[in-house]
């Protein structure tokens, strides 16, 4: 209990690790995750083309042509990636009728528990908000993903293919696709850069950096204090959970 | 043995390179002397001094003064001066007008001549109006006939790389197009969209010359005022058609979907204005959310002591 796992001998941290994520869904951030950044570094010098970083990031490559055959590729990469997603949660709970993983779905508890952990960060409150299965800011971040795909995803196909989309749509879809998928990315990447790359590298208990979704496991005591209410039903010791079913646990 | 016949064939390499650069440099300094361009009677002797000069009847100074370096790369070089400044120059009295100087042009280049003036420029350009764009003014980088260069030279402004900083000197001056109506910032919504952003990001090469560039809609010598119906972007129809050359297959929604030089608003495409505005509001107040948190946690983790839980 007083010691964190990164004080103890490898060895013996090695065996406090509790596993949270399995290999398919290891396989799907770092499929989100290198996509992204292709996408990122292909797509960033065509929204700020008159900077001289983007031309010269784009001679780098040899020219747009070459930048924009990436950008599709990562494109492609990343529908593949979204679609294993959605195949893995139908094969999950269908075919191998695990429960349905409602834990992500956000709720009341977390806008209460998001103020919570504001008041606590500023020194207003002395307990952290105990989580279940999944933070806050581990929803937003899947949610985010979740409406921003199609979003980016539907703008990019008309980019992609303007001539055919406008066989059966109007033009207008042209210019706002372009608005939609230029913005949507923004906020996608400043999201990323800003929390999610600051919570999982440089909050105390991880730095330098997070590797749970690497490896699928998380330490033992740092899972009693970040997902305390999953923990605790998972391991029958202190407190209920305060959502009803506890069996996502995998 | 071997040793002293290794020796004596690394001298004779090496007395050979010696005898090789030696001629290699006296090659290079023969023929580093100036490029010339053709001058069969004798015109530089007096006009390549940078000081001639003549006054004129309003006691203008007038520099008389051909660059012979300059003209050295022009893709007129090997024509003599007296092509286009007839067989006794000195007695043909020279009306110093853009309109004498396309004439001049016009006398070889009859087809581009004929087109010229019949598009906005050339018409304005008969008009005597002195804004109006002539063959200098897109084909030589200081709007000076003997300076001329070929279209394909990587630094012509008429290169399709350079083409619309060329229209944008006169079309990016916001002054002087106020005088004819065009309020749009043709250059600026040209660089925004994707033709003028994968102008930008392309090289130089040859293979660039399949993207889209002011000419490829507005015609080059042909140019006309969209207000012109046989402007290739004037009307649906025109603009379609236009469209077409590149874009095989695309429709009439195609073209309606360009915002016309002009940024989105209620009256100019106004789905795409309002998910501007919905996407500003999006965006300002998830990075706000964002920036407060990480701010917070900041607060937090350097008050609480790093690493110290």
């Amino acid at each position: 209990m007083a010691t964190v796992a990164g004080t103890m001998p490898l060895a013996q941290a090695r065996e406090e690790q509790i596993r949270r994520f399995d290999t398919h869904q290891i396989i799907q951030h770092a499929g989100l995750m290198v996509t992204f950044i292709l996408l990122v570094l292909s797509g960033m010098p065509l929204k700020f083309s008159e900077a001289g970083v983007s031309q010269w990031w784009a001679a780098v490559w040899g020219g747009i042509d070459n930048l924009r055959l990436l950008h599709r590729v990562a494109a492609w990469g990343i529908v593949v990636v979204c679609l294993y997603h959605l195949v893995y949660i139908w094969y999950t709970t269908a075919v191998l009728k695990r429960p349905f993983p409602y834990k992500m779905i956000p709720s009341l508890q977390d806008f209460i528990k998001f103020f919570q952990e504001m008041a606590y960060f500023l020194g207003l409150r002395r307990e952290e908000p105990e989580w279940d299965r999944f933070n806050w800011r581990e929803k937003f971040d899947y949610w985010a993903i979740f409406w921003g795909m199609p979003v980016i995803g539907i703008s990019g196909f008309i980019m992609m293919f303007p001539v055919q989309a406008t066989n059966f749509l109007p033009g207008w879809v042209l210019p706002t696709a372009l608005v939609a998928h230029s913005d949507e990315a923004m906020l996608a990447l400043t999201w990323i850069f800003v929390v999610h790359i600051f919570f999982n590298h440089f909050s105390p208990r991880v730095f330098p950096f997070n590797k749970s979704i690497f490896t699928g496991k998380v330490p033992r005591e740092r899972y009693r204090r970040e997902h305390a209410l999953e923990y605790a039903a998972m391991t029958g010791e202190g407190k209920e959970s305060d959502e009803t079913d506890t069996g996502n646990i995998r | 043995m071997s040793k002293a016949l290794d020796r004596g064939i690394l001298g004779r390499l090496f007395l050979f390179l010696a005898i090789g650069m030696a001629v290699g440099v006296g090659l290079f300094l023969m023929s580093a002397t100036q490029a010339k361009a053709i001058d069969e009677n004798k015109c530089l002797t007096c006009h390549g001094n940078p000081d001639f000069s003549k006054t004129n009847g309003q006691g203008q100074k007038i520099s008389l003064y051909v660059n012979e370096k300059a003209m050295s790369f022009s893709a007129h070089r090997f024509i003599d001066c007296t092509t286009c400044h007839t067989n006794d120059p000195h007695k043909v009295p020279t009306p110093l007008t853009k309109l004498s100087l396309a004439e001049r042009c016009g006398s070889c280049h009859q087809y581009q001549y004929k087109l010229h003036l019949d598009s906005i420029h050339g018409r304005e350009l008969v008009k005597g109006n002195p804004d109006v764009a002539t063959c200098v003014d897109c084909h030589s980088n200081d709007r000076n006939p003997h300076t001329v260069i070929r279209v394909l030279e990587y630094n012509a402004p008429a290169y399709k790389k350079n083409i619309a900083d060329t229209c944008a000197t006169c079309h990016g001056n916001e002054e002087l197009m106020a005088n004819y109506g065009i309020v749009e910032k043709v250059y600026e919504s040209y660089m925004r969209s994707f033709h003028g952003k994968a102008m930008q990001l392309g090289t130089y090469e040859i293979t660039q010359l399949d993207k889209a560039t002011c000419t490829n809609c507005h015609g080059t010598h042909d140019i006309r005022s969209v207000d012109d119906t046989r402007s290739p972007v004037a009307g649906l129809d025109n603009l379609t058609k236009t469209c077409e050359q590149c874009h095989p297959g695309a429709g009439a929604n195609f073209a309606a979907g360009f915002l016309g030089h002009k940024e989105a608003s209620p009256q100019n495409i106004p789905v795409a204005h309002y998910t501007e505005i919905l996407f500003r509001i999006l965006l300002t107040s998830v990075i706000a959310v964002g920036a407060v948190v990480v701010i917070a946690a900041i607060v937090k983790f350097s008050t609480k002591g790093w690493r110290k839980e």
